[in-house]
């Protein structure tokens, strides 16, 4: 029900957000220094009727609304699509990109942190925290410049831009490890940024599970440390995490943007940014409304995911 | 026990040095950053130490008078966004019953919105100012604020002296003056410098993309993305004097802030106990 009112309320900002700002929605087709100038008033005057844009606010609104409901998101200015088909086909990918990227910082800190906090004080503790601490600071824009200029254009060890090569014709496999290749780069530097969080959570989780005596009891009986470690102190300690992951989802999407932006990923990402520069108003509000979806489900299955996890969560 | 942890020590040394680049620049600055003072994208010398950009400015003057830039969004951003976090969270927690409830799940809503995409759409449509750029990040900023201080007021506002004061017939406006914005000082200064660091970070992040203005001098419009891959800057050279000097000062700013954060976080954040 939360959801649902989110939901409704993100329609609403997403819809009145462009329009209360400064800057007409035909205005790159007005100003007289836009290469896309209409310079016959009653031509200009058509276009606006066209897209509805001389109509009270509330009726758009209205019209809006009955669109979504009928899965229409409107047709972008821009590039004279339905926005709808230009957000569906680049959905995919940005998922691809910030699942991924999650899947690997998740890892990578969970990992981190069970390790950090089994040997907590000692150096192998003191050099993980100050490398997940260093790694969560630098800008991702900057790493992703960094990683593009080394890796992609003076080793050439990663592709360069896109998700797919060009003109390619593989089959199947070569094309799952064409995406895949193409994934690497983007998908590790947009990771970075998220690796410290799930660190510290679980090093302090486990430091506090650590003091359990369930593990006293499973040292008792002969178990290793790693089936300690692992199957033991982190399955309890990992719960935080999940809701972490939540959590970072609604930032990941954001920070896709510049990502996507330097490796040229074909995301709602670069189509976000190539809609403020076109002052493109549906397709703006659809990638909104796709990126608000997304974290606002994302929490939704966290929440679900949790409960199950955690039975003691089903009572309160 | 030693009384300036070493992260602390560290962090504001950086902030000093910096603080002084910035109010000095006008002094230290070799060169006028605006001015074409050499030839396009010199290799550093003598004359230019970080070498020219694209269009022949000084780099290291570019990036002086970057840090002054940066520092104004730290702090005017910071404010904004600590300053009405604090006022709604700390009202809203006093005041309690219905009023807190509407607040909080007005402020749901609000965290649900990805940061990063409204902040890039408002600043787009709003216009590439630095005076919008730093109400931007601000008033996207407050609502997380708001939800820490609101806490924190519910269990103040629980403390004997509060109740007392309250007792005795202590307004709002008294209350939050004497006792509750005193005692939450800690946790308002280690929210203003974890987001006066994250400040730092977006503004750059919006020239990277393109949105600010091209003619300002920021580090952000030196790392600037589209610039640097329209001219084909990223495969030459040029990136080692032009890029990399841009990046490494957003990245020491935004960890000194942090590092000053950790430090001067009162123990609030659980994730960061350092264990037994």
């Amino acid at each position: 029900m939360g959801y649902l009112v989110t939901l409704a309320a993100i329609i609403t900002i997403n819809f009145f957000l462009p329009r209360m700002m400064p800057g007409d929605p035909l205005h790159a087709l007005v100003d007289p220094s836009s290469p896309t100038y209409v310079s016959d008033a009653s031509m200009r005057g058509s276009l606006a009727s066209y897209y509805g844009l001389n109509q009270p606010l509330i009726v758009q609104f209205g019209s809006y609304l009955n669109g979504l409901v009928h899965g229409d998101l409107g047709r972008s200015i821009s590039e004279n699509l339905p926005v709808g088909s230009l957000v569906v086909g680049a959905l995919p990918w940005t998922l691809l990109l910030v699942a991924t990227s999650l899947l690997l910082s998740t890892v990578v800190g969970v990992v981190g942190g069970i390790h950090s906090a089994w040997r907590r004080g000692r150096s192998v503790d003191r050099g993980l925290l100050t490398m997940f601490l260093g790694i969560s600071n630098v800008a991702t824009y900057v790493v992703a410049t960094i990683a593009l200029i080394v890796f992609a254009v003076d080793l050439k060890w990663f592709p360069i831009a896109g998700a797919t090569t060009p003109f390619s014709n593989f089959g199947a496999p070569q094309q799952a490890v064409d995406v895949l290749y193409h994934l690497a780069l983007p998908a590790i530097v947009l990771s970075l940024g998220f690796m410290t969080e799930s660190y510290l959570l679980m090093r302090g989780g486990m430091v506090t599970e650590l003091g359990s005596r369930y593990l006293l009891l499973g040292r008792a009986k002969g178990l290793s440390d790693r089936r300690l470690m692992y199957a033991h102190a982190a399955r309890n300690a990992m719960l935080p995490v999940v809701t972490l992951v939540a959590l970072q989802l609604g930032v990941a999407v954001g920070t896709t943007v510049f990502v996507e932006a330097v490796f040229a990923y074909p995301g709602i990402g670069g189509l976000l940014s190539s809609a403020i520069g076109s002052r493109d108003y549906p397709l703006l509000q659809g990638c909104l409304l796709v990126l608000g979806v997304v974290v606002v489900t994302g929490n939704f299955a966290a929440d679900k995911l949790y409960r199950r996890l955690d039975p003691r969560t089903v009572a309160a | 026990m030693k009384r300036w942890p070493k992260l602390l020590r560290v962090g504001l040394g950086v902030l000093v040095f910096l603080g002084l680049v910035a109010l000095l620049a006008p002094w230290i600055s070799p060169y006028d950053p605006t001015a074409l003072s050499g030839q396009p994208l010199e290799p550093p010398t003598l004359h230019h130490l970080l070498g020219t950009d694209d269009l022949g400015r000084d780099v290291l003057s570019q990036l002086i008078w970057g840090a002054r830039a940066s520092l104004v969004v730290a702090v005017g951003a910071a404010g904004l966004a600590v300053g009405v976090g604090a006022l709604v969270g700390v009202t809203v927690g006093l005041i309690g019953g219905r009023t807190d409830f509407v607040a909080m799940r007005i402020l749901d809503v609000l965290l649900a919105i990805p940061v990063v995409p409204l902040l890039l759409v408002v600043v787009a449509l709003a216009g590439p100012g630095r005076a919008t750029i730093i109400l931007a990040i601000g008033l996207i900023g407050w609502p997380r604020f708001a939800r820490v201080m609101r806490s924190q007021a519910l269990t103040l506002r629980q403390r004997g002296y509060v109740r007392a004061a309250r007792g005795f017939g202590g307004g709002l406006v008294y209350l939050l003056r004497r006792h509750m914005l005193p005692a939450m000082a800690p946790v308002i200064i280690a929210a203003f410098v974890a987001t006066a660091g994250i400040a730092v970070g977006l503004d750059s992040g919006l020239a990277f993309l393109g949105l600010a203005d091209p003619t300002s001098v920021t580090w952000g419009n030196l790392l600037n993305t589209t610039r640097l891959s329209q001219e084909g800057l990223y495969a030459s050279t040029a990136w080692v004097w032009m890029v990399l000097p841009a990046g490494a000062a957003v990245t020491i700013t935004v960890l000194a802030f942090a590092l000053v954060g950790i430090a001067t976080e009162p123990r609030t954040n659980p994730s960061w106990s350092r264990g037994t």
